[in-house]
This record gives structure tokens, C-alpha cells and sequence, in this order.
């Protein structure tokens, strides 16, 4: 046998076999038979994961949800919030940056802005504590009573725009050494009341953090945005600053802050965004 | 060679196996690389059409909103041109999605644009898993690794390509440049690129989705912002590949197109038959 000195990476003529020519035939109807098969079985079901609207602008309008299918679907969710959870570590800080590298941030409430009215009588209301009873903090008694502290962080949206941002703020991880919540907690539900639609209309808006997140030490509870105190437009007089999860969870204008055991409701993910949202 | 056919199978009942005619085969894909190929098509139509309605939500390229319509998307005026210039589109009743709507799942679709991607993102990372598995397995990535000889000989390829038409309609002759190897120069740097594009792909989409967690790999690409376009980019090498690459594939005959379904082909020539006798 000629023995060609090709080394580990070069070609090698491809292999060749005499077969005979029924059992090819055969065998070349079996796979193209079953690769048919496959390929309709294929379009198929990948039709069937396209959602609703999709299908009846194509004009296939019957409906095609199926709980299997949302099932499947949630479960890329689920997948991919059990991913970001496992990548959070409470020791790996997120990028800070320079005042030079700030950028315009916009006003994101979804619906309508609030009237500024709310602030004057604002408080901020903790329910679930280990003390068993209710308190109601306003924003002077946060600022006196807690060391402020800045970052200058990206916040990421969910749409896919992000923004460098200036902030100053108490450490969530203050507030729950300050107040500690019942031991069994394992959640905050981060609330305002003060939220409208697009047509004004209240809509509160309520979102879930887990503590682990919350005592992260760049999570912040969010007073002054560029050096002055926030404006309504930026969720005055508190907001929730999280930069290891989506802008959505960044609560403005927070009312209230719920420690509970279960995960709570969450805003978005009943809009069908995911639950976690760890960046 | 021909396939050689004996009409009187049937007749002769105490005939053997090997008294049939036998063909000479080459065996070209190994099975996982021909399963992770077909199922590419439907993961990436997925990730096209997903990723594009996430796109709309906040477009890379824009500009300031026209005073007017307050369009700022570059993609919703690309909408608009074709409906105004194309004969038949000119009651196209939102010109401005026409892009989205041909293209993607469609517009204001965010949260089922997302989770679509993510099952379809997971699934290709799977997917690319296999089809290196069955690289490996069938020892099809020696044929993809490029040489010295393979630039001049991609252009080679290329001139054949671009004279074709020509030649065509001239009826002259205009030889397709012969290659000893399993795939010429270009199908070899088509067929390398892909996978890195794919590789790519995958890296910048972690970039976009936890560019926290992963800052680092994020930094790689320029930051966020940089990821977003490095991903979208890619997303047109694929778009850019298919299509010569489905013509070709087509033009290249039958025997081809089965190669990737069967895992064979019957293109086998003298000289390799020779070689693997000795």
C-alpha cells in the first residue's frame, strides 16, 4: 500500500464502497422517503411555533395555541431565566464608567408620565418585614439615615437601547440590614401605585426581584440622577437601580416594597417577557 | 459509471447477491453532518425571523424622525421606497412594516419575538454541537481546512463563476477549473467561513443577552452597542451564503443535493479508485 505522507491534517481520498445496486435503490428510497417525511413533519411544526399574529397576517388565521406549543415556547423562557440566575454572582461587579461617558437617557414610561402631585405626601411603605409590623419611610428620613452612594452604570432595556447613567442612591443591601425581612422571604415585590397607561389611566406597575439580587452591591435604591435629585420623568423621589437585570425591573416612583416567600407577580412576565431577566 | 441494470431479476430465482451489478459509491457526509444541516434551515429561518421583529424595537440604524411621519427607522424608509417604486405595492396599506412584515415575524412583537429566538438560539448552539460531532466522526474537517493554494484557486473559481453567463450565451467553451480535493477552493472557504459566522453569531448573542455577566466577552466586540451591530451583520453572511449556496448546490446536478440526504455519492472517479486498490 502506498503509504502517502499526508500528517494528521491533510485530505484523504474519500471512501469508496461497492454496493449493490437494489440494495441502493432501497436503501436511496428509505432516506429520501423519510427525509420528505422529516421535511414536512419539519415545516410543519415549525409553522405551528409561530405565534398568533404572525399567522393571521399570513392569512393562516386558525388558531394554532396549542398548550404544548406554549409550553415549549415558556420553556425557552424558563431555560434561559435558570441560565441568568446561575450566571449572577454577588462578587462580579457589572462595568462602571467615567461622567465623560454619560449619554442621554430618556424618559421610558411606557404609558403616560405621572403627575408630580404624588410627591410632596410621598412614603415609601415596607410590608413583610421580621418585625411584623408595617413601616412608612419618606425620602428625608432615607436620605439622612442611610450613607448615599454613586455609580455611574449602564442601564439595558429589553428592547435593546442601553444608556451610561450617573446615579446616586442608598444600597438596597442598607435597607434590608436596617429592615430586615421575615426569614422565610425570598423576594421583594417592588411596587407603584403611582403608574399610568398611555392614556392615563392608573396602571400600577409591580415587578419581582429576588434578594440575592437586591443585596447585590450595585443595586441601588435610587435618589439623584447627573448630581440632582430625580425628576418625575426619572421616577422621583425613589427609584429601584439594578444594572445585573433588564431596565424593566428598574422600577420608578416605587410606593411600596413587599418581602415575600413565593415569587411575586411581575408586571412583564404577564405580558409574556420572562421572569428573572438577569443580564 | 454507469449503473448497470439486469431486467430478469424476478425470473431467475436462484441468483445471488453477487451475481447483481455493483455500483461504486463515495461516501461524502457523515450522518449527524447531514441531520445538523437540514435542521439549520428551519433554526435559522426562526432566528431570522425573530431576530428582525427584535430589531424593530430599537433599530440600529436611525435617524432623526422626520417631522411628518416621525419615521426614524432606516429600515421602515427602505419599507417605504419599495412600496412607492414597485408596481403593485402602491396601496400597500403600511409601507413602513413592509420590510418587517416580509421579513420578520413582524413589528410590535417583542416578548414572542424573544422567547421564539432564545428556543431557536439554544436549539443552533445544540445543533452546531452535532454538526462539529459529525465533522469529527466522519473526518470531514480535513476537506475543510484551508491551504496555501486556495486563495488563487478561489479566484480561480470565481473567474469560472463570473465568465459562465458569458460563455453561455456566447457558446463558448469555458472549462471548469479541476480540483483533486472534496470541494474546490470556494466551496471550501464558503464552507469554513460558515461555521465561524455561526460561532460568531453565538459569542455576540451572549454579549447582547448578559452583557453583565459576560462584560468581558461584550468588550471583545467593542461593548454593547458594537455587539448589536456585530450581530446583525452576521446575520446577513448567512442571508448572503444560502442563496449561491442553494443555485449551486441546484446546478451542480442531483447526485449532489442526494450527497446530502444519503451520505453518498456516485461521482467517483477512476483515479481514487485506483489509489484506494494499492
Amino acid at each position: 500500500m502506498i503509504n502517502k505522507d499526508r500528517g494528521c491534517f491533510g485530505e484523504r481520498p474519500l471512501p469508496i464502497f461497492e454496493v449493490d445496486s437494489q440494495v441502493l435503490r432501497r436503501r436511496t428510497r428509505r432516506d429520501l422517503l423519510l427525509f420528505g417525511a422529516g421535511a414536512v413533519a419539519g415545516l410543519a411544526g415549525a409553522r405551528s411555533l409561530l405565534p398568533q399574529e404572525t399567522l393571521a397576517r399570513l392569512g393562516m388565521g386558525r388558531s394554532m395555541n396549542s398548550p404544548l406549543k406554549e409550553w415549549l415556547l415558556n420553556g425557552a423562557l424558563r431555560v434561559d431565566d435558570d441560565v441568568a440566575e446561575t450566571l449572577y454572582s454577588p462578587r462580579r461587579t457589572v462595568p462602571t464608567y467615567t461622567r465623560s461617558q454619560i449619554t442621554p437617557l430618556k424618559n421610558n414610561y411606557n404609558g403616560a408620565t405621572p403627575d408630580p402631585g404624588y410627591i410632596p405626601g410621598w412614603h415609601l411603605t415596607l410590608d413583610g418585614l421580621a418585625s411584623g409590623v408595617r413601616v412608612a419611610l419618606d425620602i428625608r428620613s432615607l436620605m439622612t439615615h442611610f450613607s448615599i452612594h454613586e455609580q455611574i452604570t449602564r442601564l439595558v432595556c429589553v428592547e435593546g437601547w442601553s444608556a451610561v447613567a450617573w446615579w446616586a442612591g442608598l444600597r438596597f443591601d442598607d435597607l434590608l440590614r436596617a429592615y430586615p425581612p421575615a426569614s422565610q422571604a425570598k423576594w421583594v415585590r417592588v411596587e407603584s401605585s403611582v403608574n399610568l397607561d398611555s392614556s392615563g389611566n392608573p396602571d400600577p406597575y409591580y415587578v419581582s426581584v429576588d434578594l440575592a439580587t437586591a443585596r447585590h452591591p450595585q443595586t441601588l435604591l435610587a435618589t439623584h440622577l447627573s448630581g440632582r435629585p430625580l425628576t418625575v420623568e426619572h421616577g422621583a423621589p425613589l427609584r429601584l437601580l439594578v444594572p445585573v437585570k433588564l431596565g424593566l425591573k428598574n422600577v420608578k416612583a416605587i410606593t411600596k416594597l413587599t418581602y415575600v416567600a413565593q415569587e411575586p407577580r411581575d408586571y412583564w412576565a404577564e405580558r409574556g417577557y420572562s421572569y428573572y431577566d438577569g443580564i | 459509471m454507469s449503473r448497470a441494470t439486469t431486467p430478469c431479476q424476478e425470473a431467475t430465482s436462484t441468483s445471488t447477491l453477487s451475481e447483481q451489478p455493483g455500483v461504486l459509491v463515495v461516501r461524502r457526509h457523515h450522518l449527524l453532518v447531514r441531520w445538523s444541516h437540514w435542521l439549520n434551515v428551519p433554526i435559522l429561518l426562526g432566528l431570522i425571523l425573530s431576530g428582525i421583529s427584535i430589531y424593530w424595537s430599537s433599530p440600529i440604524y436611525q435617524h432623526k424622525a422626520d417631522p411628518v411621519t416621525g419615521n426614524f427607522d432606516v429600515a421602515a424608509d427602505i419599507g417605504i421606497w419599495i412600496c412607492a417604486h414597485v408596481p403593485g405595492l402602491h396601496h400597500y396599506n403600511s409601507a413602513s412594516d413592509w420590510l418587517y412584515n416580509h421579513m420578520s415575524l413582524g413589528p410590535g412583537m417583542l416578548a414572542v419575538a424573544l422567547r421564539l429566538h432564545w428556543l431557536c438560539a439554544y436549539v443552533f448552539m445544540l445543533n452546531g454541537a452535532v454538526y462539529l460531532a459529525g465533522l469529527i466522526a466522519g473526518g470531514g474537517w480535513r476537506g475543510l481546512l484551508p491551504r496555501r493554494t486556495d486563495l488563487f484557486d478561489a479566484l480561480r473559481m470565481f473567474r469560472y463563476y463570473i465568465g459562465f453567463p458569458l460563455a453561455k450565451l456566447a457558446r463558448r467553451q469555458w472549462p471548469h477549473p479541476s480540483s483533486n480535493t472534496k470541494y474546490n477552493a470556494l466551496q471550501r472557504a464558503a464552507y469554513f467561513s460558515i461555521p465561524i459566522a455561526g460561532f460568531l453569531s453565538v459569542a455576540t448573542g451572549w454579549a447582547i443577552h448578559k452583557p453583565m455577566q459576560f462584560h468581558s466577552l461584550a468588550a471583545i466586540f467593542g461593548g454593547f452597542d458594537a455587539a448589536r451591530v456585530w450581530h446583525f451583520w452576521l446575520m446577513w453572511v448567512f442571508i448572503l451564503f444560502v442563496v449561491p449556496h442553494v443555485i449551486l448546490v441546484f446546478a451542480d446536478g442531483w447526485d449532489t443535493l442526494r450527497g446530502m440526504i444519503t451520505g453518498w455519492s456516485a461521482r467517483v472517479k477512476r483515479s481514487e479508485i485506483t489509489a484506494n486498490d494499492q
